[in-house]
């Protein structure tokens, strides 16, 4: 559901200034998107639930980790789970092989929705019509969770331009998405 | 252009695609630089846009719980009777005690006396406060002071262990006393007479953060 600005701008104030209701309240609001998030990455509930823990228990730990400039609590918490998902899962990588990551067993979970069709496809789409370069670049870094040296080791390109190709290669595919595309 | 600003590697960082070492020193980056913080907002928006669009769960009532008690207010604090009490009983039961404990005990009751004086004086009074610019993220600091110098409470939040709080003075190092955590959060009162303009938060001989203090 959609918030009102007013909503948002007290949250993010409040937020900046380590209130504790504001982290209970953010947790709250965006409880099933953080799971989510870190859930899409490590692909097990249990990893899941550690990565959106960890992450709300080092900002709760680190007064001026978010400040207001940095704009949407949602967007940031979005961003700190998944980077600690992705790390999460390059240290599992060190530790296991590819088969015995195979091997483990799914752990149950309640979806809400499978995602929408449409949305993936607009997704799929968007990625589509990046540059074939900016999109190799881009998809091994979001699906993959590559960093950007492994990525440019692996596509044999400098690491200045696989720099440049993320960043142009995000902004293109966040702008074909929109803000209309999204709820909020 | 300064090589700590984020330029493009805010895209980096929003994506996860910068090593661990590389993002916690963008991250301390943008605890101080404004239009840096902006730019990797921006981006951190891009993100939520398109994982926003993959696959949603409910997140677990587990999950729900455990965030739950990480966010639970923490207990009261304890007055100094207890303490008192513990220190009268060691002393009264203790048929035993030797002058070892009871030095030890006392030591611990004339800190924690310290520390509610302290705490009391900054209700109070006016304070000022500054931050302490880590050299590692998962630390942070800060200093409550009077403008005087007459006393200083330094708060630590992510120390595993006790740090040394050092003042920096006309090049040299004068050691403050040792900030021991407790639950997470390491407090030190420092009682002082006069104005300390750096203060330096010490692991061993490695300074991990400093801060400036304005009067």
């Amino acid at each position: 559901m959609a918030r009102a600005p007013g909503d948002e701008e007290a949250l993010a104030v409040a937020f900046a200034a380590h209130e504790r209701w504001a982290f209970a309240r953010a947790y709250r609001e965006y409880a099933s998107l953080l799971y989510s998030v870190a859930y899409n990455v490590v692909r097990n509930s249990e990893d899941a639930q550690d990565c959106v823990a960890d992450a709300i228990a080092r900002l709760w730990r680190s007064p001026s980790a978010y400040s207001s400039e940095r704009g949407s609590v949602r967007s940031f918490l979005v961003v700190c789970v998944r980077n600690e998902a992705i790390s999460r899962r390059r240290r599992q990588s060190r530790r296991l092989h590819l088969e015995e990551r195979l091997a483990a067993m799914p752990v149950e979970h309640q979806e809400l929705d499978a995602g929408d069709p449409i949305e993936r496809d607009r997704v799929r789409s968007a990625f589509a019509k990046l540059p074939e370069d900016q999109r190799a670049a881009l998809a091994l870094a979001f699906y993959e969770g590559k960093t950007h040296t492994e990525i440019a080791s692996e596509l044999k390109t400098p690491l200045g331009t696989i720099k440049s190709r993320i960043s142009l290669g995000l902004r293109k595919i966040a702008g074909a998405l929109g803000p209309d595309g999204v709820d909020r | 252009m300064n090589d700590a600003h984020a330029g493009e590697r805010a895209a980096l960082y929003a994506l996860g695609a910068l090593d661990d070492a590389d993002a916690a020193a963008l991250e301390a980056h943008l605890r101080v630089c404004a239009e840096c913080a902006r730019l990797v907002g921006e981006a951190e928006r891009d993100v939520d846009t398109i994982a926003s669009l993959q696959t949603r769960r409910r997140a677990p009532q587990e999950l729900n719980k455990r965030i739950e008690r990480l966010l639970a207010p923490a207990p009261a604090r304890r007055t100094p009777w207890p303490a008192f009490a513990a220190v009268a009983a060691a002393f009264l039961v203790g048929v035993l005690p030797s002058a070892y404990l009871w030095e030890r005990n006392r030591a611990i009751e004339d800190a924690m006396l310290s520390q509610a004086a302290a705490v009391d004086r900054l209700v109070a009074t006016a304070h000022r406060t500054a931050s302490f610019r880590p050299s590692r993220v998962a630390l942070a600091a800060n200093v409550m002071y009077a403008p005087d110098g007459s006393w200083y409470v330094i708060v630590v939040r992510g120390a595993q262990h006790a740090l040394q709080v050092a003042w920096m003075h006309d090049g040299e190092q004068t050691m403050l006393g040792d900030a021991v955590p407790h639950g997470g959060v390491a407090m030190l009162y420092l009682p002082k007479s006069h104005r300390m303009e750096q203060l330096a938060l010490m692991d061993g001989p490695r300074m991990v953060a400093q801060a400036q203090l304005p009067y």
